[in-house]
């Protein structure tokens, strides 16, 4: 698929904005094609071998200063693989998509990281997924994979949706791995560095010391989930962190492109089970971007109701297992108390307590049941008890204090480089959120405050998260206020299987119903990278059509991924007991970490 | 012992207990060690993805696991003696579960928590493995997607209920098997055809032996 079939009968005005003309007259040949996308934003096809300079132009000169993903694209057949990186300026509040292609038999290009230093675990995520080698990455290795996996490079298109061994072969080969061996391949390195440090080994004897390699995990509670941390102490100080992920890596990816646009709301559920409702919502919306239909108005205000439950439902379980993690364990029961009671307005919307594939493309799976919405208000009305109770357990609280404050700081520079997102960014002090920034679901007309915090330490991170819970029980009452009356669905038989009446009694409604049915609702050929602002942080879907039921590809971008990617930058100089502190305080979620 | 195990007690044993002074009791010796097994099973959460949100839910106020005195999450395989796999298990975590499963000493059960852990669920995919029964043996499976709490509390009992039928003579139940360590479960054969559609509920069947599909395991259905 060519780049020019992106483009369509859009709006052509981004093509138009003077940044790009700049670009085209100080790189001339470089640039080598400029086309809009679905969402009408500019994409900027460059020769990858000048990457380097014109990111940092476009960096330096035109203020992108955020780079949000870095990933790969195959479209198969033995075109070439395309490299995308996805920017935007926090102060004009405006994104840029930039592609370069490379050749599939020697995809390489240089590595951004001196550019951004955000863009480590995404360039190693590519390589990992796509083979690219990004040349100039400090730490090029397997990822999400085991580091020695053979069957080749996932995400692309010639490689099986099972893998290519046999099943048999696959779990003789997972279970034939020596662990100690790939456990201490780069921490025994580390070790011997230490080791060399301190000059043990040497003729003299002397008071020679040796940093300790500590492990934790991936079986441990206090990772949430299986993330697994080695950390090289000197004493109790942190020397180096090194996160590995993968342990629950699903395949999500490569899954969406088997399956048909609606078919992967379900795999949204799985990948952030904290805010369910709120991951099924950012997939509708983006589809529905490269459709191009608009939903209903109740609709909008349903999925704003939807996704601030969402956001509390996220929140509470946030709190309650930071404070497990640094010793209270009463809030873990306040907030499983109130999770409750929003898991049963979720069964009575949706039937399942947490897996709720609640949205469909151009609307929702139903209206929401009568009396549901008391339901909500009552909520709403009476959580702030509990909220309160929480924070006279927690805000005042000395051991609180202690163990949270000036622990794991991060400065706003640095986090927007580093590519920290959600409330971790605004404890930063940095003022983004996508509902304000780049508005969706009328966002900008409820009233509504982004909490910003002044130190960027892990107590800040807990009094913005607190704060955002209050704001969002602010948006639920003015949503339950406006929610009109109306269809919930649009009209359109395109996406929506028409009525039961008009299936059984015109030749239409039985065709639409039969094609939907059969062959899956039809994308056209088309991308968007799309964002929403999830509990976690700016959720990115990049979903590419080529006009059939089945994505291209399908990107998850997500939030906790890049919160993750920082965990070093925040631990290293703390003491060890921090590190539980602020690995719990990042709000992760292993899930949408490993995809 | 307690007024409410008496009942598992036979009848003659009630009368002799009424007769006979009080710190005597006669009874089987199969009965009172299942009793305190049954009674003290400390898990060992092995909780990966969503399920292990719900089964952070049935430890917390609403279900409460503690009623049945045995809430007593062990963290450390060692001192555990039934792992819930709670979510989905990669080929990158399945040496770790194994090695975990080796650990803790016998004798252990297992439960499979949801259809990720127990069939590879909707992850038909190259890095997920098919149901961990191809890794560690299975006690209990518990459907759903993910199980409610109710459902792992029920699971537990069932394990109670299995271990009611126990015999402290049979070899089974204490044997370790250092030779098995680190290996998958089931032969290379019986993963291929799990990993065909509909493979499981038929492999299942032919592992456990069963004959009929009573809920309740026998002690003999289980093979290591």
């Amino acid at each position: 698929m060519s780049l020019s079939t992106i483009s369509g009968e859009r709006d052509m005005n981004a093509v138009e904005q003077p940044d790009i003309k700049d670009l085209r007259s100080r790189f001339g040949d470089a640039i080598r094609s400029v086309e809009v996308d679905a969402a009408g934003e500019a994409v900027v096809n460059i020769d990858p071998d000048r990457n380097l300079e014109i990111l940092a132009h476009l960096r330096d000169s035109c203020g992108f200063d955020m780079l949000k993903d870095v990933t790969g694209l195959d479209y198969g057949g033995g075109r070439p693989i395309q490299v995308v990186y996805q920017l935007w300026s926090t102060k004009e509040s405006k994104p840029l998509r930039v592609k370069a292609e490379l050749p599939l038999d020697r995809p390489r290009i240089d590595s951004v990281y001196r550019i951004w230093r955000g863009c480590n675990w995404l360039e190693r995520e590519a390589y990992d997924m796509f083979g690219v080698k990004f040349e100039g990455h400090p730490d090029l290795r397997r990822m999400l994979m085991p580091e020695n996996y053979e069957e080749g490079y996932p995400l692309r298109k010639d490689f099986p949706l099972r893998g290519r061994f046999t099943r048999a072969e696959q779990t003789r080969r997972a279970l034939a791995r020596d662990l100690e061996d790939i456990y201490s391949m780069q921490e025994l390195s580390v070790a011997e560095a230490g080791r060399a440090r301190a000059g043990v080994g040497d003729d003299e004897p002397g008071l020679g010391t040796q940093n300790m390699i500590l492990n934790i995990g991936p079986q441990h509670p206090a990772t949430h989930g299986v993330l697994r941390i080695v950390v090289e102490l000197d004493g109790e100080k942190i020397i180096k962190c090194t996160p590995h992920i993968g342990y629950l890596h699903s395949g999500f990816e490569k899954l969406g492109e088997y399956r048909t646009w609606n078919q992967n709301i379900p795999l949204t559920d799985r990948m952030e089970y904290l805010a369910p409702m709120m991951y099924n919502i950012g997939w509708a919306l983006a589809v529905e971007k490269l459709l191009g239909i608009d939903v209903t108005p109740r609709c909008k205000v349903i999925r704003v109701i939807c996704s601030e439950l969402n956001r509390i439902l996220s929140h509470l379980i946030w709190v309650g297992t930071t404070a497990i993690d640094i010793g209270a364990f009463t809030p873990f029961l306040y907030t499983f108390q109130e999770r409750e009671r929003i898991y049963n307005l979720h069964e009575a919307y949706v039937g399942a307590r947490m897996t709720t594939s609640v949205s469909r493309v151009g609307g929702m799976l139903a209206d929401v049941p009568r009396g549901w919405l008391d339901g909500v208000r009552e909520f709403v009305e009476t959580f702030p008890k509990t909220l309160y109770e929480t924070d006279r357990l927690l805000t005042q609280n000395s051991i609180w204090i202690g163990r949270t404050q000036g622990v794991g700081v991060m400065g706003p520079d640095d986090a927007v480089n580093n590519g920290l997102c959600g409330p971790n960014l605004r404890a930063s002090g940095v003022a983004y959120d996508v509902r304000k920034d780049k508005p969706y679901l009328d966002y900008e007309t409820y009233d509504f405050d982004v909490p910003v915090g002044e130190y960027g330490d892990t107590y800040d991170r807990y009094l913005v998260r607190m704060e955002e819970m209050r704001q969002s029980i602010a948006i639920l009452e003015q949503a339950l206020e406006r929610v009109p009356e109306g269809p919930i669905n649009v009209d359109d038989p395109r996406v929506i299987l028409p009525p039961k009446s008009e299936v059984m009694g015109s030749i239409d409604g039985m065709i639409s119903h039969f094609k939907l049915v059969m062959e899956g609702l039809k994308v056209p050929a088309g991308e968007v990278w799309y964002s929403i602002e999830s509990s976690k942080g700016e959720l990115g879907l990049y979903l590419v059509a080529d006009g059939g039921p089945k994505p291209v590809r399908c990107r998850y971008r997500t939030p906790s991924f890049m919160n993750m990617s920082n965990l070093p930058a925040l631990v290293e100089g703390e003491l060890l007991a921090d590190v539980i502190a602020v690995n719990a305080s990042i709000d992760i979620v292993l899930g949408e970490i490993d995809r | 012992m307690s007024k409410a195990e008496e009942s598992t007690v036979g009848k003659e044993h009630r009368l002799a207990e009424t007769e006979i002074p009080r710190n005597f009791i006669v009874t089987r010796l199969d009965d009172l060690v299942n009793w305190a097994r049954r009674n003290s099973l400390w898990p060992m959460p092995f909780g990966t993805a969503c399920c292990a949100i719900e089964m952070m839910a049935a430890a917390a106020s609403k279900y409460d696991i503690a009623r049945y005195g045995m809430e007593r999450m062990g963290y450390t395989p060692r001192q555990a003696d039934v792992m819930i796999v709670a979510g989905r298990v990669s080929y990158k975590m399945a040496p770790v579960m194994r090695r975990i499963w080796d650990q803790m000493p016998q004798p252990k059960w297992c439960i499979s928590m949801g259809a990720c852990a127990s069939t590879g669920g909707v992850f038909d995919t190259y890095t997920m493995a098919q149901g961990i029964d191809t890794i560690v043996p299975v006690d209990v499976y518990v459907p759903g997607c993910p199980p409610r709490p109710e459902g792992l509390l029920y699971a537990l009992l069932m394990i109670r209920e299995k271990i009611k039928g126990e015999s402290v003579i049979d070899p089974r139940a204490r044997e370790e098997r250092p030779e098995a360590a680190g290996k998958p479960h089931l032969s290379p054969e019986d993963v291929e055809l799990i990993a065909e559609p509909f493979g499981n509920s038929t492999i299942q069947n032919k592992i456990s032996g069963l004959e009929s599909s009573s809920p309740i395991l026998r002690p003999g259905d289980r093979k290591e």
